[in-house]
């Protein structure tokens, strides 16, 4: 640990004009920002670099931009490219919206059942991928349950189908950063402007939509990442739309061509360099966030605002909730859609390792979201208190994960940790070094939504205790703490939920012995038991509502504890 | 709670004590990695362990393209003792042939030239056909004949019925049009291919796809697998199999011993296993395709309504040159489809 805190009491060193922190403090801060970058370099910067090293590396071994020059030059890579960004601006521009809308909704409108919005929205993150295909050609395939109604022919195959799908994928992840940004605010700017006469318009106009600035723009950006990488959708429901996402499956599964998906994987993470403009606007003071003593809004109820906003939630709430119950239902059915009887023959499964597989994924996840939200909580911590020019180099470090595709960063981790020479090698084939590829395949969206919540917290609050002489651990338990906790929660949530069910990088890395859920429904879709795989994805999704009811329930018990003591 | 926990938990720790304590003392436990299916593997394994009691017989199993890029992806410190049941076209890739060592095992001798490496790489005990899946409901709603070739499909009746695996993304994909360019020569071929995807609807990126799409009512005809097809059958689909009667491709799946295997000896008693007439037995109950000498007709091909003579319908596939020819023909295809 010794050489790890010089570079640390370095910076604290460095900021000269403020007051000498006590050793105490110091090892504090340097543990918030040693470990998890230590962490973050390990598993998540030397893999990708290995990555970027194959992409120049080609099929006859020599080195160079050979493999750079052909994916450029290959024809349908330019149709691709626009494809995917026109597709991935589409999705970001409906997610951010719809997601402030119904970030809006849940934190500062009076509606009722809020409690039901926010299930439906969990229900895109605990569902399988292959959930969320299935549900949309259940319902509006060609011989889908609308076309079957209807008698209209609908052909959701191809650009419409692909924005559907991204939507459905990324409003929830929207929805988590927008409310985050939401979540605090003082209500004596509302109160004032009140005063001065302005009026509900104005007041949203000038206090809440730039308040929720950063928050939109952070959300844009995961969105619009997560939806250039992501090619589950693309596959099964893009049609014949080409998207820069199919490019890298098809060298590296189609054609075994590492060092060509290598590139694409390496192009990809272009679009991440937009977020340099956003961590500008996060390092801009903001106003009408907390201060020391902040008065939460108290959403009041405005029939003008709130039924047609009620309306709008619900609606799209129940979009969210029949793509999902149409698969669950169909796991009920005898033979979709042509033997319409009950029964549940599809839940007695043997094949792929029975139920088993359930519980090895529920390790992992409790496991990733565990460190992860205390790895994340200590970087966000530890990044609003580092010198301007190293904060931002750490912000771009920590929002990188989400411009690498899972099956990228899969492979990626075969290449660091499939060794026989080294301690890293140990990892290999353990439910630890899934759990941590899960953790770093959503670590961006889990550090946007902590350092939109840790924005909130109000600085004179901090500056109070540390002026009545609590050092920085005090700052944390009761200046930080108290306001991040709703955040830290629906961070670990987050983390739990994705770590349930993510597949895309998990294929190169489970082992016979180490068989988690998400694999299992996947082998069960390709050996034709479509409905048993249906399910299966029933039992995950019951069983992650099941675990976090649980972990609701502790939490509560605990915190009452706490409070009565 | 920590009980349902104590499973995986276990495993982790042996696989951390596995690599602290060096492997000689599980001799005789092997690492599979197969891409032959679930059901089937399930079945096999039950016959092998009977045979082989002593040997651990651990079966990893992910499809042809994710399989392959997996193993490549471990080359450096290969994980695998065996491939078992690999499309030809996969391992005759030069990045995963020279993983494998060659070896000869007792049994191989006996399987006809073409499934077996000259130099004892590999060998293919099974295999499997390219096959149309065909939805009779749908083709009766629509009032479509049930078509029985390649050139059938052509058709204009069936514009936008059709479904077919991407040759990019797709082992199988590439299977049909290769066997199409090598059994009818380049120039009948590349134009049978064009005038096809005047009625294809969709290329999805993998092999099973189009008959799932089949099957479910989306499409009315998939060009597939004969095991899916044969699958979907057998789960009540509304779905007949069509071997296409001019030009009928056909994958091998095949095995080798991965080179610098820790458990070689136990690792060759397996795949010794996978060419003996136990193992013949048991695969005759999925396999329309057996390589191995005298194995009778399987039920399952009776029961698709395979043709008596399969072996004469059946185009000889030149692997190696549909192998080496990939970068080449994809490319082709992508310039004049272009999809």
């Amino acid at each position: 640990m010794s050489t790890a805190m010089a570079p640390a009491a370095g910076f604290a060193g460095k900021s000269g004009h403020k007051p000498k922190m006590a050793s105490a403090d110091r090892l504090l801060l340097a543990v918030s920002l040693v470990v998890p970058v230590l962490g973050l370099s390990l598993f998540f910067l030397y893999p990708l670099g290995l990555v970027a090293w194959r992409s120049l590396v080609g099929l006859d071994g020599s080195i160079g931009l050979g493999n750079y020059a052909s994916v450029l030059a290959s024809p349908g890579i330019r149709t691709a490219t626009i494809n995917s960004l026109w597709i991935s601006a589409l999705t970001t521009a409906v997610c951010v919206v719809l997601g402030f809308i119904l970030a809006y909704a849940l934190q500062r409108s009076s509606i009722s059942g809020k409690g039901l919005v926010r299930a439906s929205l969990a229900l895109p993150l605990l569902a399988p991928s292959l959930v969320q295909a299935l549900g949309l050609i259940f319902l509006l395939g060609r011989n889908g349950v609308v076309s079957q109604w209807t008698g209209w022919t609908i052909d959701i195959y191809g650009p419409v189908g692909l924005l559907i799908a991204n939507v459905l994928y990324g409003l929830p992840q929207a929805v988590l950063i927008i409310e985050a940004s939401l979540r605090h605010s003082d209500a004596r700017y509302y109160d004032a402007a009140e005063v001065m006469g302005a009026s509900h318009w104005q007041q949203f106009r000038d206090i809440t939509l730039p308040n929720a600035k950063f928050g939109m723009l952070s959300a844009g950006f995961v969105v619009f990442t997560v939806t250039i990488t992501d090619f589950g959708n693309a596959a099964v429901i893009g049609g014949d739309y080409r998207v820069l996402a199919t490019e890298i499956y098809r060298q590296v599964v189609g054609q075994m061509n590492f060092g060509m998906g290598a590139v694409v994987g390496i192009l990809l993470l272009i679009p991440t360099l937009v977020a340099v403009y956003i961590q500008r606007v996060a390092s801009q003071r903001q106003f009408g966030g907390g201060s020391e003593s902040a008065i939460p809004v108290q959403p009041s109820w405005l029939p003008a605002r709130d039924l047609p906003l009620g309306m709008a939630v619900f609606a799209i709430s129940l979009c969210m909730i029949v793509v999902v119950a149409t698969v669950v239902l169909a796991s009920f059915m005898f033979l979709w859609p042509y033997r319409m009887e009950f029964t549940l023959r599809n839940y007695v499964i043997t094949l792929s390792g029975g139920y088993t597989p359930l519980w090895t994924s529920l390790l992992i996840s409790l496991m990733a979201a565990g460190f992860g939200v205390v790895l994340l909580f200590l970087m966000a911590f530890a990044q609003k208190r580092l010198p301007p020019a190293l904060a931002r180099l750490l912000y771009f470090g920590a929002i990188l994960p989400v411009g690498v595709p899972g099956l990228v960063l899969g492979l990626a981790y075969v290449l660091a940790f499939n060794v026989s020479d080294s301690v890293l090698g140990l990892l290999y084939g353990t439910t630890v070094i899934i759990a941590l590829c899960n953790f770093y395949h959503y670590h961006s969206q889990g550090f946007l939504t902590m350092v939109t919540g840790m924005r909130s917290v109000p600085p004179a609050l901090e500056e109070s205790v540390t002026c009545l002489g609590g050092g920085l651990r005090c700052v944390l338990r009761d200046a930080i703490l108290p306001f991040l906790t709703a955040t830290t929660v629906s961070v670990f949530f987050f983390l739990f939920m994705r770590s349930m069910v993510t597949l895309s990088a998990v294929i190169f890395l489970f082992t016979p012995q180490v068989m988690p859920a998400s694999v299992t429904v996947m082998r069960l879709d390709e050996a034709g038991f479509t409905l048993q795989a249906a399910a299966f994805s029933t039992c995950i999704m019951i069983t992650v509502a099941l675990a976090m009811l649980l972990m609701r329930v502790a939490m509560t018990y605990l915190g009452r504890k706490k409070a009565g003591a | 709670m920590l009980k349902m926990f104590s499973r995986p938990l276990l495993a982790s720790a042996a696989a951390f004590g596995l690599l602290a304590l060096s492997t000689a003392a599980q001799a005789s436990s092997i690492t599979v990695y197969s891409a032959l299916e679930e059901d089937e593997i399930a079945e096999y394994l039950a016959a092998a362990r009977k045979s082989l009691p002593d040997i651990q017989i651990d079966v990893l199993r992910l499809s042809t393209g994710d399989l392959g890029a997996r193993l490549i992806a471990e080359a450096g410190n290969p994980r695998a003792d065996v491939i078992w049941g690999l499309a030809v076209t996969n391992i005759l890739d030069p990045s995963i042939k020279q993983m494998l060592e060659e070896v000869e095992i007792p049994g191989v001798e006996t399987l006809p030239e073409p499934y077996r490496a000259e130099d004892g790489s590999w060998f293919a005990a099974t295999g499997y056909l390219g096959a149309f899946c065909v939805n009779t409901a749908v083709l009766e709603a629509k009032n479509l004949p049930k078509p029985t070739s390649w050139e059938d499909l052509t058709d204009p009746v069936y514009k936008g019925e059709i479904v077919m695996p991407n040759p990019a993304s797709s082992g199988t994909g590439y299977l049909q049009i290769a066997a199409i360019l090598q059994g009818m020569g380049e120039e009948k071929g590349w134009d049978l291919l064009e005038r096809l995807d005047q009625n294809i609807a969709q290329y999805p990126p993998s092999g099973s796809r189009p008959c799932t799409m089949a099957r479910s009512g989306e499409y009315a005809i998939g060009a597939s697998l004969s095991f899916v097809a044969m699958k979907s059958i057998e789960a009540g689909f509304p779905v007949e199999m069509v071997i296409p009667a001019d030009l009928a491709g056909y994958e091998l799946e095949a095995s080798g011993l991965v080179k610098g295997s820790k458990n070689r000896e136990a690792a060759l008693r397996f795949l010794e296993w996978t060419v003996s007439p136990e193992a013949a037995e048991v695969y005759s109950k999925y396999k329309d395709m057996i390589t191995i000498p005298g194995v009778p007709r399987s039920e399952m091909a009776d029961k698709a309504g395979l043709p008596e003579n399969l072996t004469e319908v059946l185009y000889p596939m030149d692997f190696a040159k549909s192998a080496v020819e990939r970068p080449e023909i994809l490319a082709k295809w992508r310039s004049t489809i272009n999809r």
